[in-house]
């Protein structure tokens, strides 16, 4: 026998711990598709709602190089405002994106005039004579504060703007590095702050740090893979740029050397001309696979596209004194696809079938459904067929076995692929033909 | 006259360097791909090799491990529009690395330096 239980518990009831109802909020917020600045607003409402840790005001300090700057404050101004947000904060059921949607609220109404009085609070974290609160953070240790009107150790603005003789900063740390700090106090209910209260506190701050350095370190790996993808694309502008400049170059160096003969300059001056156009197909094709950015995917019928592409003057053109022989399963199910990205992927196989394929060959397009959820659309040439190291270079960018190729073609119909949740696969053995396989997900029919 | 055998699948580049290098006095034999390169230098004798890398089919660096495999006194150039290569390991065999330029004075300077005409 098996029992199932969902991985968050998402409803709370009037006995739940609060312990357990704060690292539940907290806990979801690490699986939301939520903003770093969202989830931070949780962790903060978590230590700030009645159902969670308790204290009345919460504000984030965020590390921006080695400074420390108060970045967001939530907290009731009244105690009637309290009671009312509070109330609703602790009543049954309320989940996580509950939660979120009624601080973006409240941070939104009161954000323009906060962010102002919030500015003030900038601490550099290498001062030497540093005072609280960013203390905690350069000590990193969680410092208690009572009697805090009698307190050196203080800016005495952050207190003027507080107006509270008590409050709990907690450094936010991960790797023993600061990330940031939060200062709680209980200015509206004037409760002591209790060690129990502290050692929740402290989970939250642990939480926190950990949470922001998770979100840094992402920002830094996407900021690398572009940076990658940056670099092997200028690898390749330049060497793709270079050898029609180098030709360009060359041959008007020649002209411009020798007093030539008419029909050498005509020649010359030919080469540059198509050169200039090459440069250009370059450039165009290179704007065309970067702008690929699916925006919908739509059910489409592939039955009216395949038979229109075989239609195309440019592929009837090349598929002269050759056959191309198309079958297709009877009611085809749709598809989810861009039409146009979907079209000129099928394009681009077809054209490198039809390429390779000698007189008199045939190239085949088949389309079926593979078990249940699959369409497969197979496209197989004539042609002499890949050994193993071609196979495995087809892929890759800018590998291109044809004169006038740029090597884009089939990274092209892979990254279309991609986009619509299919998948590509090639066989080939050297004398037996290749032949692409795109498998396409069958969407799921809803209703009748 | 020296002969160089130069492996350039460019055909606009090939008949660049063919002219500017017979100009200088050498006789150039093209070769547009890795294979047929290979079949030339089993048939002919040449005093030098320039390749590029990036070739339909065989890439230059393949084509230099197989002449070497053949014999290892012919000097190469690897002349390409690549610079990434240039501090390649795989690269090493290549007497020369150039990175293409419109300018043909530096592919030439080396050519006379390694047939050792300086």
């Amino acid at each position: 026998m098996i029992e199932s239980y969902r991985l968050q518990p998402i409803n709370f009831t009037p006995d739940t711990p609060k312990e357990f109802v704060l690292l539940s909020i907290i806990a979801q917020s690490f699986f939301q598709p939520f903003s770093l600045e969202d989830n931070l607003l949780v962790i903060l409402t978590a230590l700030t709602s009645g159902a969670g840790v308790g204290f009345n005001r919460a504000m984030l300090f965020l590390r921006e190089g080695e400074r420390l700057k108060a970045t967001m404050w939530l907290g009731p101004r009244s105690p009637e405002e309290a009671q009312a947000i509070w109330t609703m904060l602790s009543s049954p059921g309320l989940g996580y994106a509950e939660v979120v949607e009624h601080n973006r609220e409240l941070i939104s109404r009161t954000q323009e005039k906060l962010k102002l009085q919030l500015k003030i609070f900038n601490y550099n974290l290498e001062d030497e004579k540093s005072i609280l609160p960013a203390l905690a953070a350069q000590r990193k240790e969680i410092i208690l504060v009572k009697d805090a009107f009698s307190e050196p150790l203080l800016d005495r603005r952050f207190l003027d703007f507080l107006q509270v003789d008590s409050f709990l900063c907690l450094p936010l740390l991960a790797h023993n590095e600061i990330m940031g700090e939060i200062v709680v106090d209980n200015a509206i209910t004037r409760a002591p702050i209790s060690l129990k209260d502290i050692e929740l506190a402290s989970l939250c701050a642990l939480l926190a740090g950990n949470y922001i350095y998770t979100t840094n370190l992402y920002k830094k790996v996407v900021e690398m893979e572009k940076m990658a993808a940056l670099g092997e694309m200028a690898a390749f502008i330049s060497h793709q740029l270079r050898n029609p400049i180098v030709a360009i170059g060359g041959f008007t160096q020649q002209l411009l050397t020798n007093p030539c003969n008419p029909e050498r300059c005509h020649r010359n001056l030919g080469i540059i001309q198509e050169e200039i156009k090459h440069l250009e197909a370059i450039i165009y094709q290179l704007s065309h696979f970067l702008k690929i950015k699916i925006k919908e995917l739509i059910p489409i019928e592939i039955g009216p596209i395949l038979k229109k592409i075989l239609e195309r003057p440019d592929i009837k053109n090349k598929s002269e004194g050759k056959t191309i022989s198309l079958r297709i399963m009877d009611n085809p199910p749709p598809i989810l696809c861009d039409p146009v990205y979907f079209e000129e992927a099928i394009v681009n196989l077809l054209d490198n079938a039809l390429d390779v394929t000698p007189a008199g060959g045939r190239v085949y397009v088949r389309a079926y459904s593979i078990r249940k959820n699959w369409l497969m659309i197979l496209i197989k040439d004539s042609g002499p067929g890949l050994d193993d190291k071609a196979k495995e270079k087809l892929f890759s960018p800018f590998y291109t076995t044809k004169e006038n190729g740029i090597g884009l073609g089939l990274l092209f119909v892979k990254r279309v692929m991609e986009m619509c949740s299919g998948k590509i696969e090639v066989q080939s053995k050297p004398g037996h033909g290749t032949i692409f396989k795109l498998y396409f997900k069958i969407p799921e029919r809803r209703g009748i | 006259m020296k002969k160089i055998l130069l492996v350039e699948d460019e055909k606009s580049l090939s008949l660049l360097y063919q002219e500017e290098l017979s100009k200088e006095g050498y006789e150039v034999i093209i070769a547009y791909d890795a294979d047929s390169a290979m079949e030339k230098v089993r048939s002919e004798e040449f005093d030098l090799i320039i390749t590029d890398i990036r070739m339909p089919g065989k890439d230059g660096i393949e084509l230099i491990a197989s002449i070497m495999g053949l014999r290892k006194d012919i000097p190469i150039i690897i002349n390409t529009a690549y610079q990434s290569y240039k501090d390649d390991f795989m690269t090493w065999a290549a007497d020369a690395y150039i990175t293409k330029s419109s300018s043909l004075d530096e592919l030439k300077q080396t050519i006379k330096k390694l047939l050792k005409e300086n």
